[in-house]
C-alpha cells in the first residue's frame, strides 16, 4: 500500500518528556545507563563531603590570623616601610596608580557600553574601596590613605563620564590612556631624585601583589606584539630574518625560565649599553617577556598555519600587497582562532611571575612564605597557600572569563 | 560583432605566447599560445588535473609562469610587483571555495580592496558595495558575516567584491563546483548578466548548458595544452578530437 501523503507540518509533535525540562536533561546527563547513574551517585557524594569538610576546615579548624597580620604588605610588600621610604609615606604612589587603574577600567566600560567591562569595573572599584575597611599591618597607615582607597570609586565613575561624554570616548584614547598610565606607575613608584614627595624606592622593596601584577601587565602588553613579530618572521621567506626568528624562540622556549632568570642577572647588562639605567626588576622583566613571546610566537603562527591559502589568495587577487593582507585578513583570522591558547599564555604569564623570589624580589607568594617561616606561625601555612591559591584563582578565572566572552563577541566556531 | 547577447570587440585584452609551467617535476602547463578579445566570453573545461585552473591563475600570477609571455590589457606579466599589483587590480577573480573574509561584513569583505588599494573614500565605497549587492540580488545581507549566508548567495558575494574593484576582466575558478543544484542558478544567473554587460570572462566551470549559451569560445586542455577551440556549436556538434568526444561522452 502506497504511504499515505502529508501535508509537512502535519507531523510536528511536541518532544517526549525525556528530551526536554529538568528531568529530560537529568535523564540524558546523569542517569542514561546503570553506569552513569552510579558515577553520578558517587560523584555527587564525593562533593558532599569536600564541601562539608572544606567548610568546616575554612570556618571552623583553620586560623587566619597569619594572612590577616600579613595584610596589606600582600599588596604593596615593604614598599612603604621606614627602610624603602625613609620619613616619608610613600603609601599614595601605588595608590596614586591604583586610581589611575580604576579610571581605565571606568573608561573602558564607557567604550564598552556595559557587560563584561561594566562588571570587572564595578568589582574593582567596589574592592578597591573596601580594603579602606579591612586592618592593615603597614606602618603609618592613616584615614588620608584610606580615603584614597575610597576615591577608587568616584575614580570609575569619573573614567566611565570622560568616556560617554567626551570625545574620549574611543578604544584608541582608552590604550593610550593604558601605557600612559602604566608608565605613570612605574615613575610614580620609582620616584624621581630630588623632587619633594617623590623619593626614589629602590626596586628591591617593590613586592607583593603590585609587583606581579606589573610585571604580568607589562609582559602581557609586549609579548603579543613581540611574538606576533617572531611569528611573521619564522614564516618570512628571508632566510636571515627566519633564522634568526627560528633561533630566537627555540632558546627561549628550550630554557626553563627559572634558568633564564637566574641568567638575566648576568646576561641581559651585555644586551645593553652600559650607562643604561638597569636593575634587577628590568632584567627579570625583560626575560619573562622574552619567555612568553616565544611561546606566543607558536600560538600565533599555529593560528596562521590553520588559515585556509584561499584566503591570501583572495586577498592577493584583489590587489592587496602583502603587508595589508597580513595585518587585515590573515593576522586578525589566525588571533582569532588562537584565543584560548594566547589566554592560556598570558595566565601562565601571570603564575610565573611569582618565580622571581629566586633574583630575591618578594612578590605576594614569596612574603606570605616569609611569614610562614616565623616561629610564631610555625603551623599556619596550610592556610597561607591556600589564601594565595585563591588570590592567584581569582585573577586567573577573570582572564579566562573575559577571553570566553571575547570569543562569544566574536563568534568563534560558528564560521 | 555581437554574438549570445553581448559585444565582442575587436581588440586583444589577454594574450599568451607559449606559456609554461612547473611544480617541481611536473609539466603542467605546455605551451598554451591562445588570445582573448575585450567583452569575450570564453568557457574553459577539461578533466581534472589538465591545467585549467592553473592556466587562469597564471593570469593574475597566483601561480608563476616559467617560460613564454603573459600580456593582460597592456600589461606584461613579468616579476615586477607594481606590473602584478597593476593587473590584479584591473583583473576580477572568482574561487570555487568563495574565499570570502569570514571575520568582515558582507559590506566590508566588498569595501575592504577599494578603499585600501583604490584609496576610495569609504562613503563611496559602500555606494558602490551597494550597488553591486543589489546587481547580485542581496542587498538585504549586507551586514551578514558569510557564515550567515547559503553558499550560493556567498558566492554572489565574491563576485561583488570582485566586480568593486571595477575590473576589466572576471576570472571564474569552478564558481559553481562547491555549490548545491538550487544554488548552481542563482551564481549563473549572475555570470549571464554580466556577460550580458560585455564584462571579459574566463571561466573554468563543468556548466555545459551555460557555456552553450553564453560563451563565445569554448576551449579544452588536457594535459596542459589546449586540444580543443571553438565556438559553442561546433564544439558540441562536430568536436574534432577523439579526446573531446571522450570527455563530453563522460560528463553529459
Amino acid at each position: 500500500m502506497a504511504a499515505e501523503t502529508q501535508t509537512p507540518t502535519a507531523n510536528v509533535l511536541p518532544p517526549p518528556r525525556t528530551e526536554v525540562g529538568v528531568i529530560g536533561w537529568m535523564h540524558a546527563n546523569l542517569f542514561s545507563s546503570r553506569l552513569n547513574s552510579a558515577l553520578t551517585v558517587v560523584s555527587g557524594a564525593l562533593l558532599l563531603l569536600i564541601l562539608w569538610y572544606g567548610s568546616r576546615w575554612i570556618f571552623g579548624t583553620a586560623d587566619w590570623t597569619v594572612v590577616k597580620t600579613v595584610g596589606g604588605l600582600f599588596l604593596i610588600g615593604s614598599y612603604n616601610t621606614e627602610l624603602a621610604c625613609p620619613g616619608q609615606n610613600c603609601f599614595w604612589r601605588p595608590q596614586g596608580s591604583l586610581l589611575m587603574v580604576t579610571a581605565l577600567l571606568g573608561m573602558i566600560w564607557g567604550i564598552m557600553g556595559g557587560g563584561v567591562a561594566r562588571r570587572i569595573a564595578i568589582l574593582t572599584a567596589v574592592v578597591a574601596a573596601l580594603f579602606a575597611f579591612l586592618p592593615y599591618s603597614l606602618e603609618r597607615m592613616g584615614w588620608d590613605v584610606r580615603i584614597l582607597l575610597l576615591a577608587n570609586v568616584p575614580a570609575t565613575a569619573i573614567g566611565w563620564a570622560l568616556a560617554r561624554y567626551t570625545p574620549l570616548g574611543q578604544a584608541k584614547w582608552a590604550v593610550v590612556w593604558g601605557v600612559a598610565a602604566f608608565l605613570i606607575t612605574l615613575v610614580l613608584l620609582r620616584g624621581v631624585p630630588n623632587v619633594p614627595g617623590l623619593q626614589p624606592v629602590s626596586v628591591v622593596y617593590w613586592g607583593g601583589l603590585t609587583l606581579n601584577l606589573l610585571l604580568a601587565v607589562g609582559g602581557i602588553s609586549l609579548s603579543l606584539p613581540i611574538g606576533i613579530a617572531l611569528a611573521l618572521g619564522r614564516r618570512s621567506n628571508l632566510p636571515v630574518v627566519k633564522l634568526l626568528c627560528v633561533a630566537f624562540i627555540e632558546i627561549f622556549r628550550g630554557v626553563p625560565l627559572i634558568t633564564l632568570l637566574f641568567m638575566s642577572q648576568t646576561l641581559v647588562p651585555l644586551a645593553f649599553p652600559e650607562d643604561f639605567p638597569q636593575n634587577s626588576l628590568f632584567r627579570a622583566a625583560v626575560v619573562i617577556t622574552m619567555f612568553s613571546s616565544a611561546y606566543m610566537a607558536e600560538n600565533i603562527r599555529g593560528g596562521l598555519q590553520a588559515l585556509h591559502p584561499g584566503q591570501a589568495e583572495a586577498a592577493r587577487a584583489l590587489g592587496l600587497p602583502g603587508w595589508q593582507t597580513t595585518m587585515l585578513i590573515s593576522l586578525p583570522q589566525a588571533i582569532r582562532n588562537v584565543i584560548p591558547a594566547i589566554v592560556g599564555q598570558f595566565i601562565a604569564l601571570f603564575k610565573d611571575t611569582s618565580l622571581v623570589y629566586i633574583i630575591g624580589m618578594v612578590d605576594i607568594v614569596e612574603m606570605g612564605r616569609v611569614f610562614i617561616s616565623r616561629p610564631e606561625y610555625l603551623g599556619s601555612a596550610r592556610e597561607m597557600f591556600v589564601f594565595l591559591a585563591i588570590v592567584f584563582w581569582v585573577f586567573t578565572y577573570g582572564m579566562s572569563y573575559i577571553s570566553r566572552r571575547i570569543e562569544n563577541h566574536l563568534g568563534v566556531g560558528q564560521r | 560583432m555581437t554574438t549570445n547577447g553581448h559585444t565582442v570587440l575587436d581588440e586583444e585584452i589577454i594574450t599568451c605566447r607559449d606559456v609554461h609551467k612547473w611544480f617541481g617535476n611536473f609539466h603542467a602547463l605546455r605551451g598554451i599560445t591562445t588570445s582573448v578579445k575585450k567583452g569575450e566570453v570564453v568557457v574553459i573545461i577539461g578533466p581534472s588535473g589538465s591545467g585549467k585552473s592553473t592556466f587562469i591563475r597564471t593570469l593574475n600570477r597566483l601561480e608563476q609562469h616559467q617560460r613564454g609571455d603573459i600580456i593582460v590589457d597592456g600589461i606584461e606579466l613579468s616579476n615586477d610587483v607594481r606590473n602584478i599589483d597593476a593587473i590584479r587590480r584591473d583583473v576580477g577573480m572568482v574561487f570555487q571555495s568563495f574565499n570570502l573574509f569570514p571575520h568582515l561584513t558582507v559590506m566590508d569583505n566588498i569595501t575592504l580592496a577599494p578603499t585600501k588599494v583604490r584609496k576610495l573614500p569609504a562613503k563611496e565605497a559602500d555606494d558602490i558595495a551597494m550597488e553591486l549587492l543589489e546587481r547580485v540580488g542581496i542587498p538585504e545581507q549586507a551586514d551578514k558575516y558569510p557564515a550567515q549566508l547559503s553558499g550560493g548567495q556567498q558566492q554572489r558575494v565574491a563576485i561583488a567584491r570582485a566586480l568593486a574593484m571595477q575590473p576589466n576582466i572576471m576570472l571564474f575558478d569552478e564558481p559553481t563546483s562547491a555549490l548545491d543544484p538550487e544554488m548552481i542558478k542563482e551564481v549563473l544567473e549572475v555570470m549571464r548578466e554580466l556577460a550580458a554587460s560585455n564584462m571579459t570572462i574566463l571561466a573554468v566551470t563543468h556548466e555545459l548548458g551555460f557555456a552553450r549559451e553564453v560563451a563565445d569560445r569554448i576551449v579544452m586542455f588536457d594535459e596542459g595544452i589546449i586540444v580543443e577551440d571553438q565556438a559553442p556549436d561546433e564544439f558540441f556538434n562536430n568536436p574534432r578530437h577523439e579526446r573531446v568526444k571522450h570527455f563530453l561522452s563522460q560528463i553529459l
